[in-house]
């Protein structure tokens, strides 16, 4: 009967007790071990300098199109810069993404790049190993910081530290069913749009025998369901936090109306509800919806559905501000040749010319303004209609939400007071005291 | 010499001390187990370990962290969340184990003879169970939307009106209960089918022959015959359904409202959403205590009233 | 396959062929049996036909809301698809080699202890076994980052033996066959040890032979958690050519759009080898001799 020698694995087990987990590492003492040419401890490097040749790794969660085009851009940079390779990896979806670049960090041994969520960006900043890029962008005037939107430039920045380079930028516009309004009766929607004419619409547009809804709305209560209200508040006048950001802004009148807005839509049945899965999108795709406010992300499979679609911007009560969802490459320090890689790397990428390679291929927008005047633009403005509304859009994203810690606690519990709305479980004023204090209380705490 | 002394002296000396040991039940026990106990501790208990000193800190698992000593646990006492999301775990249990347990036996009574096509009953009953989290997920949330699932279809054509199942706060946990018991069955299901192979026919013929109806045979031999697999998986299902997360992930993601958070999602937004890694250990520690509690009970329980056939 | 042991037992247990099941009491052609399980299976396998014919159905089809349960056209090609959009038969192998040594793991320590606490009194025999149950007290994730600090230090991140050494024994099977080898009869046990038998001679001769059905259970399980195991192998493996089964079919899901059709097409694919896996261990679910001894 085979037995596993169980001699090597107490050895082991004895090793660790005596040297121990540690659950966050300072970081200090890789960079030596990078930097010196030798491979870092274990069998798969996860990049290393050799006599002038550098590996970095990045770490992205891209799949099918972006997939496809990152390689592409990968690959294309690999050839031009023999000195460097970079080795792309997959790294899961959405949340697991977090677990997974948490756990890298607790091993102390994080991936040179990584796309992180721009709402994590506060709490990533506080990790030590995370590289400050003002160092990089002040040695180098060419590389242009005001060029990215300010939106984008916002959420890439905590307190004095840029810590990131904008990777994806986006933002929300109204998405409508031209058949539908025909069908109804109404005129289409126009860039000067108000919120009365976009309720009036959404209302004439339900009709329950026909399942079919004026409006949808994200309502799982996550940042899907914040984003779209702070927009509303924005376009109200209102504003997230007070001015010294210690307590909540937006129970003010702007808040209660944008609240009130959608009471009133969902007393008429007009929204479609969706639970976080984004069935609206199929469900728009079917004919069922007469407006979305969406961003560019949805645009490829509606220009295949069958649906005749418009694109303009979000209806103003007293402007047209939108919001913009920025997300962040991030890079870690693992010795300084890597370091440098890496900033040839993002550089590189996020220049205008290959970021305009990268739009056209993918259909995201571009991250940088002076993108808009290159010869290829035309192009890719006409190969995804309607993508040049969201992307002129970009000036519209004047306001972020607060780079604070806090804030995915913040986000909680305005989807709770928005969820509780839509489900027509409490009422406007109701809702947002309720949440203003919760806020208040989450702001008072160390 | 005598023909009684032919046994050699050797015979009454006792064997040496060393033989003894060696081949005492203790060091057997101790050696049959130390495969399972190097693995087990280096892979689970001193994870777990690491994990109650994480809840003695403050750390959003990035920064490097520092001792807060009970503070955690002091919070955790006056956080009306964390009640609530206790609430929504007891309930969920209270519902989820007898139900299943007593559909598999059901089932599984069901599912051991011999009738032509059993093969596919089972191996149909078994397709949930390997069916993955996200895969359930997406087919319930279609099934059960409000506005074009197919249920809602379904129990319109009886009259009944639009229900918003997931979607309403009052009605979510129960879909969750269902969900997950559709989904857990056939795990349930195999390992009674599996103890039920263990009861000899013999046993039930003589039963019937002596006179007794299917079901007094059935309460009287089958079901105290199954007393240590029903044991194993009430507490198997206890300690799960104390655990649930990964089905309230893929559909309701704690809401509508709150009303589907139970502890392990609390615990996981607070560690990876809200960056709180301390806070979420602390959780996952109360948690722990509170199902090795529940658990000794059940096996305390067990222990009088099971009967094991040796 | 044998259920005889290998000690000659007492005739007074003669061996039953398997006798057929009596006819139902009714006047139904068939057993009366089916009226129940037919719909009960119909419930049950609402899944996999759903996910069959969405699998076979165009890309726009697929994402129609509400689903269209008639699909106007097969595209079988959405198989080979599937296959091709990600290196599939590589995360088919890894998968297979991660799930077939977590079983034999588990088949062989899980048996080793639980012969032990379910037939060896040893010093702290009780207190060991409420030790090792109470390791499944707590959620992965709590201990996922302790984990891969611990697979770490091994040296064994990225590799197939970093993915499957933390799974290679569970409480879980120790506390299941504990509950199974307490139900067998201690006397064909006993009469091995009088004939001077080692206890590891009496576990592999005795007591497993006649534990199959609980053995082929914890296989099934055991292979089911493992191939369909993914957040432990997303935190470990940092590669493609060491990605799972599962890995590989997250990146059939975009953030925001999913390509229904292939995904559906590649779960159903993989979860073949599990039903195969299931079928095969149907034949272990026949009758053992096990006796319970009772007079």
């Amino acid at each position: 009967m085979k037995r596993l020698s169980l001699l090597p694995l107490i050895a082991v087990t004895l090793a660790l007790a005596a040297c121990g987990s540690s659950g966050s590492n300072a970081g200090g003492g890789n960079a030596s071990g990078s930097a010196s040419g030798a491979s870092t401890q274990g069998p798969t490097p996860s990049g290393g300098s050799k006599s002038g040749h550098t590996t970095i790794t990045v770490w992205q969660g891209d799949t099918q199109t972006e997939a496809a085009a990152f390689k592409t851009l990968v690959a294309e940079f690999n050839r031009t810069h023999p000195s460097i390779t970079v080795n792309s990896q997959f790294y899961g979806n959405s949340d697991y993404a977090l677990q997974k670049v948490l756990a890298a960090i607790a091993g102390g041994k994080p991936p040179d790049i990584s796309y992180l969520y721009g709402s994590w960006a506060p709490n990533i900043a506080t990790n030590p190993q995370l590289v400050p890029l003002n160092k990089f962008i002040d040695a180098d005037p060419s590389f242009n910081w005001n060029d990215f939107f300010p939106a984008e430039r916002k959420v890439a920045t905590v307190g004095n530290s840029i810590i990131g380079i904008p990777a994806l930028v986006d933002n929300l516009a109204l998405v409508y069913n031209k058949t539908l309004f025909k069908q109804a009766g109404i005129p289409l929607p126009t860039a000067t749009w108000t919120w009365s004419q976009f309720e009036d619409a959404a209302i004439k547009l339900t009709n329950a025998a026909k399942k079919q809804f004026g409006w949808a709305y994200v309502n799982d209560a996550s940042e899907d369901t914040v984003w779209r209200y702070w927009a509303m508040l924005w376009q109200a006048g209102g504003s997230i936090l007070s001015p010294d950001g210690k307590q909540a802004g937006f129970d003010s009148a702007a808040g209660i109306k944008a609240m009130t807005l959608l009471q009133q839509l969902t007393s008429h049945h007009a929204i479609y509800l969706d639970n976080g899965s984004d069935n609206y999108l199929s469900v728009f795709q079917n004919g069922h919806i007469g407006m979305l406010w969406t961003g560019p992300w949805d645009l490829a499979q509606i220009i295949q559905s069958k649906v005749k679609y418009g694109v303009t911007i979000l209806p103003a009560d007293q402007n047209h501000q939108t919001i913009s969802g920025p997300d962040n490459w991030v890079m870690f320090n693992n010795g300084s040749a890597r370091e440098q890689a890496a900033w040839t790397f993002l550089k590189w990428l996020t220049s205008p010319a290959i970021d305009l390679q990268w739009v056209t291929l993918t259909g995201d927008l571009p991250v940088r303004a002076s993108v808009s005047q290159l010869p290829g633009y035309k192009k890719y403005v006409a190969k995804y209609p309607g993508i040049g509304v969201w992307a002129d859009n970009l000036n519209n994203a004047t306001q972020a939400r607060p780079q604070t810690t806090k804030y995915p606690k913040i986000s909680t519990t305005i989807g709770q007071a928005v969820q509780s709305v839509l489900l027509g479980k409490a009422d406007p004023k109701q809702a947002l005291s309720q949440a203003a204090q919760q806020v208040n209380g989450i702001l008072a705490a160390p | 010499m005598s023909a009684h002394s032919a046994t050699p002296l050797a015979v009454h000396r006792r064997p040496s001390l060393l033989k003894r040991v060696i081949a005492s039940d203790h060091l057997a026990g101790w050696a049959f187990v130390t495969p399972a106990v190097i693995l087990i501790a280096v892979f689970a208990i001193i994870p777990i370990g690491w994990s109650a000193l994480l809840s003695l800190q403050s750390t959003n698992l990035i920064a490097p962290a520092h001792y807060v000593g009970l503070a955690n646990y002091r919070a955790l006492t006056k956080d009306p969340a964390f009640r609530s999301a206790i609430g929504h775990t007891v309930v969920y249990t209270l519902l989820f184990v007898p139900i299943s347990v007593g559909g598999a036996l059901a089932l599984a009574v069901a599912l051991n003879r011999k009738i032509r096509g059993i093969r596919f009953y089972r191996l149909a009953v078994f397709i949930p169970l390997v069916t993955s989290t996200v895969a359930t997920g997406i087919i319930f949330l279609w099934l059960l939307d409000p506005t074009f699932g197919l249920v809602n279809y379904v129990l319109n054509l009886v009259g009944i009106p639009q229900q918003q199942f997931l979607q309403d706060p009052n009605q979510a946990l129960y879909c969750i209960v269902a969900m997950t018991v559709w989904s857990w069955l056939g795990f349930d299901v195999i390992i009674y089918l599996a103890a039920l192979q263990g009861i000899p026919e013999d046993l039930l013929e003589a039963s019937e022959m002596d006179g007794a109806s299917r079901w007094s045979t059935f309460r009287s031999i089958v079901l105290p015959l199954l007393g240590p697999a029903t044991l194993f998986i009430v507490v198997w299902s206890t300690i799960n359904a104390l655990q649930l997360f990964d089905e309230i992930y893929v559909t309701t993601r704690g809401g509508p409202l709150g009303s589907t958070t139970v502890i392990v999602y609390y615990l996981y937004q607070q560690a990876f959403q809200f960056f709180n890694g301390g806070y979420g250990a602390a959780i996952a520690m109360v948690l722990f205590l509170a199902i090795l509690i529940v658990t000794l009970l059940q096996l305390w329980v067990g222990r009088r009233r099971v009967y094991y056939t040796s | 396959m044998s259920v005889q042991p290998a000690v000659s037992v007492p005739e007074r247990f003669p061996r039953l062929p398997d006798a057929p099941a009596p006819r139902g009491r009714g006047r139904l052609p068939f057993s009366g049996w089916h009226l129940v399980l037919a719909p009960v299976a119909a419930i049950m396998l609402v899944p996999l036909v759903w996910m069959l014919i969405v699998s076979l159905e165009s890309q726009q089809q697929a994402t129609s809301f509400p689903p269209q349960l008639i699909p106007s056209s097969v595209h079988l090609g959405n198989y080979s698809a599937a296959w091709n959009a990600v290196p599939f038969g590589r995360f088919f192998i890894n998968s297979l080699l991660y799930s077939a040594a977590t079983v034999a793991g588990n088949l062989l320590f899980c048996s080793l202890a639980a012969y032990a606490f379910a037939r060896i009194r040893f010093f702290g025999r009780e207190v060991l076994f409420v030790v090792l149950l109470a390791t499944l007290m707590v959620p992965f994730q709590v201990i996922l980052i302790p984990t891969f600090l611990i697979v770490k230090n091994l040296g064994l991140v990225d590799t197939l033996g970093g993915l499957i050494m933390p799974n290679l024994c569970s409480a879980f099977g120790i506390f299941m066959l504990r509950q199974f080898f307490r139900t067998l009869p201690i006397e064909l046990e006993e009469a091995a040890r009088i004939d001077g038998t080692s206890r590891l001679g009496i576990l592999f001769k005795i007591v497993l032979p006649l534990s199959l059905p609980a053995l082929a259970t914890l296989g099934i399980i055991q292979f089911m958690w493992s191939w369909n195991d993914f957040l432990w192998p997303l935190i470990i493996i940092q590669s493609q050519t060491h990605d799972t089964l599962q890995l590989g079919l997250s990146q059939l899901q975009g953030a925001h759009f999913t390509q229904w059709n292939l995904l559906m097409a590649g779960t159903l694919m993989s979860q073949i080898p599990m039903l195969a896996a299931f079928l095969l261990a149907q034949r272990w679910f026949i009758r053992s001799v096990a006796f319970t001894g009772i007079k």
